[in-house]
């Protein structure tokens, strides 16, 4: 089971604290009001819940770094340590 | 110390570490350079990585793409790599089977994805696009995850296999991600590697983690790149290089907490001994059948 849907309603869990704490509070209440499967509802309500606070918290911590995925992509990272002498 | 002739040990291009390593450069058989850290490099940094890939052959291995997912990879990211590869000309590349967007929601790192059959045919699809754009394609690497991944319908070794077989490629097998994945969800290591597919294995990351509280007061193993590999890593890579006769690249990862070169050096030395061990045992075993 995997849909660009169920992965999108992972992402935000993982990375939106509200979302989340809402989820934990209400993990049932949380899925009836996403547009996810039966099947992908359950599999969310089953959650590691541990697993779930802890992978937050790390990817919380990933993007707060100074080298997040999206910024290494964009380049930020090499115009910062570069300064503006260094040529592009 | 030696190892089978064809084995190779290297280590993660870091700039923290670019003058342990190249003073050590005989030491060193074969470099990994982080793509994403160059895509937008000054054209001088590209320079001197193409220049250093002259004295060493070099990898590419790259974050962001997040093949693992049923959306359909980014073009522009696999564009990057492309480019790159193009000048670098490395003697291959790499990603991770993971996810790290869905939804216009960056998560920010690598998340393992659902492991299902939906999600390992968006794999094979992302990596075959992959590979028409970058003109080989990628190694493939297990990942590390503190959660149990949520609408997973096979276990991880039969998802990496379905898609290592689809997908015709190989496996970057991480052992210090597959260790931390056993003690997490309370699998035996050896066991766990031995449900792998090996015989798609070509590349091995080593790197170390720390235990974290969880909220229940259970402990689990974050994969954090700032610590040695622990001995157990180095059991299994023992293990894997008695199971398979294919040479094997070993890479060392190193993101932070950066030791004296002396320490990464005697490290590349225990790859060395652990493969030269697991090597003799399949030796062994052979004379033994």
């Amino acid at each position: 089971m995997s849909s660009p849907a169920f992965e999108a309603f992972l992402a935000r869990l993982y990375t939106d604290e509200d979302l989340r704490l809402r989820y934990l509070a209400s993990p049932g209440a949380v899925c009836r009001e996403s547009k996810l499967s039966n099947e992908e509802r359950i599999a969310l309500e089953t959650i590691d819940r541990d697993g779930l606070i802890l992978a937050a918290r790390s990817y919380a911590r990933k993007r707060r770094s100074t080298c997040s995925l999206d910024e290494l992509s964009l380049g930020k990272r090499h115009r910062r340590a570069a300064g503006r002498h260094e040529e592009r | 110390m030696a190892t089978d002739a064809a084995d190779r040990v290297g280590i993660g291009w870091r700039p923290e570490l670019a003058a342990g390593i190249l003073l050590h450069l005989s030491h060193i058989d074969v470099l990994e350079i982080l793509a994403d850290s160059f895509f937008a490099a000054p054209r001088r940094a590209i320079a001197a990585m193409r220049a250093l890939g002259r004295e060493i052959p070099i990898t590419l291995h790259g974050v962001g793409m997040g093949l693992a997912s049923t959306i359909e990879v980014e073009l522009p990211r696999v564009e990057h790599m492309a480019r790159l590869a193009d000048v670098l000309q490395p003697e291959s590349w790499s990603e991770h089977l993971a996810f790290v967007r869905a939804g216009g929601t960056e998560i920010g790192h690598l998340a393992a994805p659902p492991r299902s059959v939906s999600n390992a045919e968006g794999a094979v699809a992302n990596i075959e696009r992959a590979a028409r754009v970058v003109g080989t394609a990628p190694e493939l690497e297990n990942v590390a995850t503190l959660i149990e991944p949520p609408g997973s319908t096979l276990d991880e070794p039969a998802w990496i296999g379905s898609i290592v077989c689809a997908a015709g490629t190989s496996l970057l097998l991480d052992l210090h991600n597959l260790y931390a994945n056993a003690r997490n969800f309370v699998r035996d290591p050896l066991v766990l590697l031995a449900a792998m597919p090996l015989d798609h294995v070509r590349c091995v990351h080593l790197s170390g983690g720390r235990w974290i509280d969880a909220p229940s007061g259970a402990k689990r193993l974050l994969d954090y790149h700032l610590h040695n590999p622990p001995c157990e890593v180095y059991v299994l890579l023992e293990h894997l290089a008695a199971k398979i006769s294919r040479p094997l690249t070993v890479i060392l990862e190193r993101d932070g907490c950066y030791p004296p070169f002396s320490v990464i050096a005697a490290e590349l030395d225990a790859i060395r001994a652990a493969l030269a061990k697991g090597r003799n045992r399949r030796v062994l075993l052979g004379a033994a059948a």
